[in-house]
């Protein structure tokens, strides 16, 4: 009796595992062939769904709010915001190609970095699309964002902003800041409990370990002309000695880690920790407006240099509504939107419009833009600023950490 | 009697006091360390969730409704099995009955990337019955348990009564069954509304983000420095269950009261 | 033989959906972790997935902190939960009614218990704050570090508040149906309360204990909500470690991802077994007193 009940499960089973091949193929009109108008013909009246990093509440805002009140009110476009993690929906489209959906869910998506180069080498993304935007053609140098990260773009993603590396402390707190890597390690050991970091893969603790990479081993340079194993092998050495030492000083003695920036915004914003640090260059100002900080935080950069980045939009291979995304990555390049991006009351993130481009008067409100007290001058982010360098550092270096630093 | 106090203090402690603070953050952002009463209050969060409604309330909706579709989904699949547990014997019996708890016992991450991958290739994934299905199958055994102990509660004599009298299959099932399973029947619903409502992670693999859920909109917020919207989001959560409950507790009873069961 | 059809095809709206999509889902894990199904394919044979996790330290350091929290948790809102239904089924009729207010956490999501924990117990939380204000400690550092601090008590905490409301409704529904009277005798045979509690009472508990216990056991091993937002870094929850390989890596891991799932539903079988032949006989020996 039990094994006849077994045997029925087990056919059962290999029924549900030979299910299916797949929603049959839908005819699609070659978008790719169309201009702009009609493609905003066709994107008229549908809906986008967007999904981006949801762990800042300060952009959700702005997507929720402007972006979407005016997609409604150019093109009657019902914007949808989906929270998901670039690392995640990369593979959740990796899995939907292999299982062969050829209609997704996402239609637009916020992406950079390892990230794009992994969607890009599975062939997930749908391109070259750039040449079909008017806004990329009118306003965009195509030198400033031809590779992400090292990686070249190839017209498959769509720029969208610029951000820069920056720490966040408590001024009447702390009087004179630590603005080298160096003196970092020593007030951390002089101040123990009171610093961390988010724990990589997370992006912002990534990019804060980059940092002090290039700090360490003489600069971003050497790293530029391609991945280099051996190069990588010797001179990570030095970083993982400067974590170890680190380590027993930091928050709850290194032994845990934030396991995202979101979570150490948290730490920063209750006064557990001194130091909050963000890819997103004008987030004290913003949280200072909306209650969260005090007044008196304010940013700081490593001279040692801050890195900066270029994101981008791109649109998936099964992208169900292409024409609403491509008509959506051409507004957020527009620009008003640029404008109300750049306003730290809105996001704060910088512009990727080529300045020379626009007229005087579009220039001037750019160049007038108050960023508020808590965030550093442009020239000044600009002075220090260093590039990315090519993903798979990023990946050793992600993978090293946990290795040599995490599990020890 | 002293005990007895401390005890009640206690209780109130522990489960009334964590809400009473998740009220005060809903109005305080930036309350801090070391204030043990917030000194600033900030409308902030209030205006956001207000500004969201929308969003809120749809997401709320969609919630509901998937629970209750998965209510129905799950007794559907256990009604006529629990009543061959309760009444007929045969040898793989209790085989059976411990293998269909295992959904239940079992760890549900275990078969539920799987399944992720399963509803891909059959094209329900990032839909609502994708998350009506693997909800279902992962909270059943509360309803068929709960039906099971209904079942062996009343005898089948009232089964073979009717039977006798003519009664076909369906007409015993509405009439003579379902009447005496109402109080099985809100059990199993209960625990299963419950854990179909608070369900954050399997409705977000097999959803995708294209089910909007409740529990995922309320998510990012938790992790997030913004305590206020987090707060006030977990309080409105909690309204629909509070209110579920109460509604549901007061129609049984007045059901059962007009059949003269009370 | 027309019964035995019947029976089938009464069972089949159980067994359909548990053989299609439960058992398959099982399947699934398991050929990926072989290297099947995967979108790309995975070099290093059939077992490789296995044979690295095997080797690998920090598997087994992650294994035994999971099984940590998870007894802990299982046993402490077990303990807690049968003492405070105890403690409320003898409080004077009026006022067991306060035992509602134990059934909130069963209508909070585990994200929003996790949240809850983080509020009250980090190390600027809201017990510190009282703490520091009632003069016991002069900043937040000394706070202990109960969230976050390589032990897993925030993980068991959040588990444990989760929890013991559940055990509480299945305890009381059972001390319904326990005659009072039992103790009164036992009161005037010179027991002491204890000995009431633990030799009068208990032994009709125990079979609802253990079955809750097997229940929460296995729940906090493999839960992913709470360990999302108080897991630690290392060593962390197998679950969240999943999670990493599954969605955070890139897909060369798969199968490690795949190959955790699997030992972990294998566990739980053994567990199941195990716990219910340890269970059943120290019922039928508690009946022998």
């Amino acid at each position: 009796m039990k094994r006849f009940f077994l045997i029925i499960l087990f056919f059962f089973t290999a029924c549900g595992l030979v299910f299916g091949a797949g929603s049959p193929e839908q005819g699609e009109p070659d978008w790719l062939a169309m201009n702009f108008d009609q493609i905003e013909r066709a994107a008229r009246s549908t809906k986008v769904s967007f999904y981006m990093w949801g762990g800042s509440s300060i952009i959700n805002k702005w997507i929720d709010t402007y972006v979407t009140g005016e997609l409604k009110m150019r093109y009657e476009i019902e914007l949808e915001r989906v929270p998901m993690d670039a690392s995640v929906f990369v593979n959740k489209l990796l899995t939907e190609k292999q299982a062969g959906k050829e209609r997704g869910t996402i239609d637009l998506l916020w992406i950079n970095g390892e990230n794009y180069k992994n969607a890009y080498e599975a062939s997930l993304l749908f391109g070259p699309i750039t040449p079909l935007l008017p806004n990329y053609g009118k306003y965009v140098d195509e030198k400033t964002v031809e590779f992400d990260f090292g990686f070249p773009v190839n017209g498959y993603e769509v720029p969208y902003g610029r951000a820069q590396f920056v720490f966040e402390y408590d001024s009447a707190r702390i009087k004179d800041p630590p603005d080298t890597f160096e003196k970092l390690l020593l007030w951390v050991k002089q101040n123990p409990g009171r610093f961390t970091y988010p724990q990589p893969p997370d992006f912002t603790g990534s990019a804060f370990i980059r940092q002090v990479f290039y700090a360490l081993t003489g600069g971003h340079e050497q790293y530029l002309t391609g991945w280099d194993k051996e190069l990588f092998q010797r001179k990570s050495r030095l970083l993982w000695d400067y974590f170890n030492e680190m380590k027993p000083y930091l928050w709850q003695k290194g032994k845990t880690y934030p396991k995202d920036v979101a979570s150490l915004d948290t730490l920063f914003a209750r006064g557990e920790v001194d130091f909050n640090m963000t890819y997103h260059q004008a987030h004290a100002q913003n949280a200072i407006l909306t209650g969260q900080y005090k007044e008196s935080v304010r940013t700081i950069v490593m001279r040692d240099g801050s890195i900066y980045n270029t994101h981008f939009t791109a649109i998936p291979f099964n992208a169900p509504n292409k024409p609403g995304a491509l008509v959506t990555a051409n507004f957020l390049l527009s620009f008003e939107a640029q404008y109300s991006k750049n306003d730290p009351a809105n996001w704060g993130d910088f512009t990727v419009l080529d300045l020379n481009r626009l007229s005087r008067e579009e220039r001037e409100l750019f160049k007038t833009l108050d960023l508020g007290q808590a965030t550093l001058p442009v020239d000044v982010l600009a002075q220090h600023a260093v590039p990315e360098i090519r993903a798979e550092y990023l990946e050793a270096l992600e993978k090293g950490w946990e290795e040599h630093v995490l599990r020890q | 009697m002293i005990k007895r106090v401390l005890l009640i203090l206690l209780i109130v402690a522990v489960f009334l006091f964590p809400l009473i603070v998740l009220v005060f953050y809903t109005f305080a952002p930036g309350w801090s360390y070391p204030d043990l009463i917030p000194k600033i209050l900030h409308t902030g969060g209030l205006q956001y969730v207000w500004s969201q409604h929308e969003k809120i309330l749809r997401s709320l909706l969609t919630s509901f409704v998937y629970s209750l579709l998965v209510i129905l989904c799950t007794f559907l699949i256990s009604i006529f099995p629990a009543s061959v547990f309760a009444r007929s014997d045969f040898r793989a019996k209790k085989f059976l009955e411990s293998l269909a708890l295992a959904p239940a016992l079992v760890p549900a991450i275990t078969f539920s990337v799987g399944i992720h991958y399963l509803f891909i290739k059959t094209g329900i994934s990032d839909s609502l019955l994708g998350v009506v299905l693997v909800l279902s199958i992962f909270s059943y055994p509360y309803m068929l348990r709960s039906l099971t102990s209904g079942f062996l509660a009343f005898g089948v004599e009232y089964e073979v009564c009717a039977r006798n009298l003519g009664a076909g299959i369906l007409q015993r099932l509405f009439m003579v069954d379902l009447p005496l399973l109402l109080p099985s029947i809100v059990a199993g619903s209960t625990v299963v509304f419950l854990v179909a409502f608070s369900e954050y992670f399997l409705v977000f693999l097999i959803g995708g983000g294209s089910v909007e859920s409740y529990t995922g909109y309320l998510f990012p917020f938790l992790n997030s420095s913004d305590r206020a919207v987090a707060s006030l989001l977990t309080l409105i959560f909690m309204v629909i269950p509070i209110l579920l409950f109460f509604l549901v507790d007061e129609t049984v009873t007045l059901v059962y009261r007009k059949r003269g069961m009370l | 033989m027309r019964d035995r059809a019947v029976v089938y095809l009464k069972l089949s709206p159980l067994l359909l959906p548990f053989a299609v999509i439960f058992s398959t889902g099982i399947f699934l894990a398991f050929l990926q972790s072989l290297g099947y199904f995967l979108p790309i394919p995975v070099q290093g044979g059939l077992f490789a997935a296995y044979r690295s996790l095997f080797r690998s330290l920090w598997f087994y350091q992650d294994f035994a902190f999971t099984l940590y929290c998870a007894f802990c948790s299982a046993l402490l809102s077990v303990s807690v939960g049968t003492a405070l239904a105890y403690g409320i089924w003898r409080l004077p009729i009026g006022l067991q009614k306060i035992g509602v207010l134990t059934k909130i956490p069963l209508i909070l999501p585990h994200i929003a218990v996790a949240f809850i924990v983080l509020m009250f117990f980090s190390k600027t939380g809201y017990i510190s704050s009282f703490l520091f204000q009632a003069g016991i400690i002069e900043s937040a550092e000394e706070f202990p570090p109960i969230l976050f601090g390589g032990r897993g008590w925030g993980i068991i905490l959040a588990y444990v508040y989760k929890e013991v409301p559940f055990v509480v409704l299945l305890v009381s529904s059972v001390l319904k149906k326990f005659e009072y009277a039992r103790i009164l005798t036992a009161q005037m045979l010179g027991a002491s309360r204890l000995t009431v509690f633990f030799r009068v009472v208990f032994p009709f508990l125990t079979p609802v204990v253990n079955t809750s216990f097997i229940i929460l056991f296995l729940y906090s091993f493999g839960a992913f909500d709470i360990p999302f937002l108080l897991g630690e870094s290392h060593p962390g929850m197998l679950s969240i470690q999943v999670y990493n390989l599954y969605f955070k890596r890139d897909l060369m891991n798969r199968p490690s991802a795949m190959a955790i799932l699997v030992v972990m539903f294998l566990f739980s079988l053994v567990f199941i077994y195990l716990y219910s032949r340890l269970a059943a006989r120290l019922e039928r020996e508690g009946r022998k007193l």
